[in-house]
């Protein structure tokens, strides 16, 4: 949180168009007043503060204080039920405190403040001076040095009287934000997961045993679990499978201490999360999971003070050896994984789940962190659970447990070989849509930190193509795809569409990037809608017909956007999308973190709405399965450049 | 029909070192840290043209020791260059002592020189906390502050809770700054509905505004419920760094040259006639 409101206040800084952005830094501080203590909000004030002042000064430490100490204002006021009135009192009350303090610093700095006056004076004397040679002006002159010179005699008053005008005018405007921004963000669901049970019983995970177990989460009409009766023993290696929603993550939870609804857990001892010999856990997205900024930190995060760790020969074991050094911000998903499983380990941990830990990764990525997880209970006295909906991983496992008890949900994605790049022109029926001419990008021009995203990209999209551009991480596809878009405007070539820069038609070209929640902007699928597409809300027809191109039920129009899955996430954005009849759509890793069925499901959409509307796609992934029939054409990005083969080398299985 | 090879603007480039490996990126974070705020004390009380100016050389010298290329700057933005040369003719105007004879007009020089010296003095602060966020890897930050301020903690200051909070949003910065990239750039993506009346530009406005805010924040509790999870299975938190940091002979080195700056700019200041802060 602190971070975002340092963003706020940095973009503020450095854009200093949006300087009347730093306003609304106070909401995410008034946020967290009314939702935690005091304490919490001047953690993230300080934590705020200084990664303001190493990005901008000293400039940037105050404006993160000032929102802070404002939104702070909003928030308790907020918290204690209290409205406008109240918060205007004490804003005028804090706003001269403020005042005070500010006059009594430059009562202490006196050289500063006679030094600031002066300079100031010299302005305002100057711009009196060469107004007064203005014929008809010389009064106007002579009032402002008069007036002037009569608020510099009384600056204490001058100083007190604008930060209260001021404090007053930015809390009103802040707690208009917070109360409109706090009414939408009720809905917002809890993914918060895990909790550490306070235990003080001798640290013993497995074996536990699961005797008819179930679990409903609190409010829901039906069990997200079970019943279950299973065992994990000590030292096996143990997968479990199951689609979205058949209860693989709340196994997951009560393996690591929650307690079930029904049924009974039974463990020789205590459970203990991330204690050493306890239960470890990675899970599904691979930033969160790193929490240091260099790896040899991250291995070491949070383990209790004293202890010390051979962390060269932990990161030797997941094969990040020779990594130590490197900054977490530049690891791939694959990379990040890993790291969060020496984390792990380092706690020497009797049980460790794996929860999906897969389905964020590229291929490559995810062999090697399969081998990594096969390897780890042969070489250790360790228990593995891991979860996962990819039957090629499960298939190394000591012994499998599937979820589901329908049959016709257990169906599992199978990876598939990755294709030979194949440029047939025998495909390009339409005309050329998209033209790359010489296409280059560098990120940090002319800085210490240039890097070279794109080398010389040369290809055209026709239309009613389909286009797959296949790359690993760090090979510049999202940078193409930016570029494709109009996003980004290329440092060296030109990305046409019809004969004109494609990025003076921003929207012409749709695009639905990877994480579809942040294209999701209004709080309900119809305002979403409305807004992506640019059509009043109040037009039912319109709202139904975009939710039926994509597949959707027209009843989901009234839902909230925080209460829908992610496959229905990624349809609602490709709706507004298509509502404008784009001349072509990129759809950026538009399968990453689906499971089978919804996988399926999207695919068979796409394929329909390219043959039947002849749509123009391109599709970027790290991903093959299933995409030949959508995407005929499949380009090979490496490193910046197209290489005429797959890079998966010997990857698949 | 290429677009016409303009000279590219330096972006600003956000909480990443210099590369390179000097005497200066090997300093203790908590000895630059120190280094600023003792300096920001000094400029405070002092603003006089010797600090400025030995603290000018300071970072100039810095710079050279730390291989900072001139690249790492920047771009000025050209109204920013308009408003400071604007307002520094206006001073010129104001007069003031002291007055030189020029070509048989005796302007003074008072008010363009206090108006230079705080131009001077901004400069060389600005240029202080960059060469900071320049030479230093910000891993090596939230251990010296915990450091720093261990005697606060007798004083119950919670120190290391802010340390852990530090360290977290610095590694989620980033993150967050990426995200924020891509709901901007779905913002562009969006029709604009016209709007004509003041009215509806401004009900747009707000619209957008709460759209935005709500977004960011729904997409950084989403992040900090992740982390705090990730957190929760790893036992809390508790160690922060795996290399131990801690000032070395070099730090002594730097606190000389601070004290040689503070020790003569008071001198200076308060008992020379080359005062000009009083």
């Amino acid at each position: 949180m602190a971070a975002l409101c340092a963003a706020t206040a940095i973009i503020a800084v450095v854009v200093p168009l949006a300087a009347g952005l730093s306003l609304l830094g106070t909401v995410p501080m008034g946020l967290l007043a009314y939702r935690h203590r005091l304490r919490v909000l001047i953690a993230a004030a300080i934590a705020g503060g200084t990664i303001a002042f190493l990005v901008a000064g000293m400039g940037g430490f105050m404006t993160v204080i000032d929102c802070a100490y404002i939104g702070g204002l909003t928030g308790v006021v907020k918290r204690r039920g209290r409205g406008a009135p109240t918060v205007f009192a004490w804003s005028v009350v804090l706003g001269a405190a403020f005042g005070v303090a500010g006059v009594a610093a430059l009562l202490v700095a006196s050289r500063l403040r006679h030094l600031i006056f002066e300079s100031v004076a010299a302005n305002v004397n100057g711009l009196a001076t060469v107004l007064g040679s203005v014929p008809g002006f010389a009064p106007a002159a002579q009032m402002l040095r008069e007036v002037f010179t009569t608020l510099l005699r009384y600056w204490p008053v001058l100083i007190i009287s604008s930060s209260v005008f001021s404090i007053a005018m930015v809390t009103l405007i802040g707690w208009w934000a917070l109360s409109r921004v706090l009414a939408r963000l009720l809905g917002v669901p809890d993914v918060h997961k895990l909790d550490s049970t306070p235990d003080t019983a001798p640290v013993v995970p497995v074996p536990a045993t699961f005797r008819d177990v179930r679990f409903r989460y609190p409010g829901a009409d039906r069990d997200a679990l079970g019943p279950v009766t299973l065992t994990v023993e000590p030292g096996e290696h143990l997968a479990v499978t199951g689609a979205n929603g058949s209860g693989k993550t709340t196994l997951m939870l009560l393996l690591s201490g929650r307690e079930p609804t029904a049924g009974t857990v039974e463990r020789p001892g205590a459970v203990g999360l991330g204690r050493f010999g306890g239960t470890a856990v990675v899970m599904q997205h691979p930033e969160s999971q790193v929490l240091g900024t260099r790896v040899v930190d991250d291995v070491v995060w949070g383990l209790p003070p004293g202890t010390t760790t051979d962390v060269d020969r932990l990161l030797a074991e997941v094969g990040l050896d020779g990594l130590g050094e490197r900054d977490t911000g530049g690891l791939s998903g694959g990379e990040l994984q890993r790291l969060a499983v020496a984390a792990a380990l380092a706690r020497e941990p009797a049980l460790l789940i794996a929860d999906e830990v897969t389905s964020m990764v590229d291929q490559n990525g995810r062999d090697a962190l399969i081998e990594v997880l096969s390897g780890l209970s042969d070489r250790r006295q360790m228990s593995l659970v891991h979860i996962t909906h990819y039957n090629d991983e499960a298939a190394s496992a000591d012994r499998t447990i599937n979820l589901t008890g329908n049959a016709d949900n257990v169906e599992m994605v199978a990876t598939a070989p990755a294709p030979v790049a194949n440029v047939a022109p025998l495909h390009h029926a339409g005309d050329p849509l998209l033209e790359l001419r010489g296409v280059s990008h560098e990120y940090g021009s002319g800085t210490p930190w240039a890097s070279t995203a794109l080398r010389d990209i040369d290809f055209v999209v026709h239309e009613g193509d389909g286009v797959l551009i296949h790359g690993l991480n760090g090979s510049g596809k999202s940078t193409l795809a930016w570029i494709m878009a109009g996003l980004l405007e290329p440092t060296a070539g030109s990305c046409l569409l019809d004969g004109r820069p494609v990025s003076e038609q921003v929207g012409a070209i749709a695009i639905s990037f990877q994480a579809a929640r942040l294209q999701l902007m209004r709080g309900r699928v119809d305002l979403e809608l409305a807004a992506a597409a640019g059509f009043d809300y109040h037009n039912h027809r319109r709202v139904e017909h975009a939710l039926a191109t994509v597949g959707l039920d027209p009843a989901l129009g009234l839902r909230r956007i925080d209460q829908l899955s992610g496959g229905q996430m990624r349809r609602v954005v490709l709706a507004g999308l298509l509502a404008r009849s784009p001349r072509a759509i990129i759809l950026d890793e538009p399968m990453a973190g689906l499971d089978a069925a919804s996988r399926r499901g999207l695919l068979r959409l796409l394929e329909d709405l390219r043959r039947n509307t002849g749509l123009t796609v391109v599709v970027i992934s790290h991903d093959f399965s299933g995409l030949e029939e959508l995407c005929p054409r499949t380009l090979n990005l490496h490193e910046g450049s197209f290489a005429p083969t797959p890079t998966t080398a010997g990857g698949a299985a | 029909m290429t677009s016409a090879p303009n000279k590219p603007r330096r972006p600003v480039v956000l909480l990443r070192p210099v590369p390179g490996d000097s005497v200066i990126h090997r300093l203790w974070a908590g000895t630059k840290l120190l280094v600023v705020a003792g300096i920001g004390l000094l400029l405070t009380f002092y603003p006089g043209w010797v600090p400025i100016a030995l603290v000018g050389a300071l970072v100039l010298m810095t710079a050279w020791l730390a291989g900072v290329p001139r690249g790492a700057l920047p771009s000025v933005p050209r109204w920013l260059w308009f408003v400071v040369l604007f307002t520094g003719i206006l001073s010129v105007f104001s007069g003031g002592s002291p007055h030189l004879t020029l070509f048989g007009v005796t302007p003074g020089f008072g008010g363009v020189l206090s108006y230079l010296r705080v131009l001077a003095l901004a400069i060389v602060l600005l240029g202080l906390s960059a060469l900071v966020s320049w030479t230093t890897n910000v891993a090596d930050v939230a251990p010296a502050i915990s450091k720093l301020g261990r005697p606060l903690k007798l004083i119950r200051v919670p120190v290391d809770e802010w340390a852990v909070a530090i360290a977290l949003a610095l590694r989620a910065f980033p993150m967050l700054i990426d995200e924020f990239r891509v709901l901007f750039a779905a913002r562009r993506l969006r029709p604009r509905n016209p709007a004509i009346t003041r009215r509806e530009r401004h009900r747009r406005w707000s619209a957008e505004v709460i759209d935005l805010l709500a977004a960011a924040i729904t997409v950084a509790l989403r992040r900090a419920d992740e982390m705090g999870d990730a957190i929760t299975a790893r036992g809390g938190a508790g160690q922060l760094s795996a290399l131990p940091s801690r000032p070395k002979w070099a730090d002594a080195a730097a606190f000389a040259v601070l004290l040689a700056v503070c020790g003569v700019s008071l001198y200076v200041e308060l008992a020379t006639p080359l005062a000009t802060s009083s």
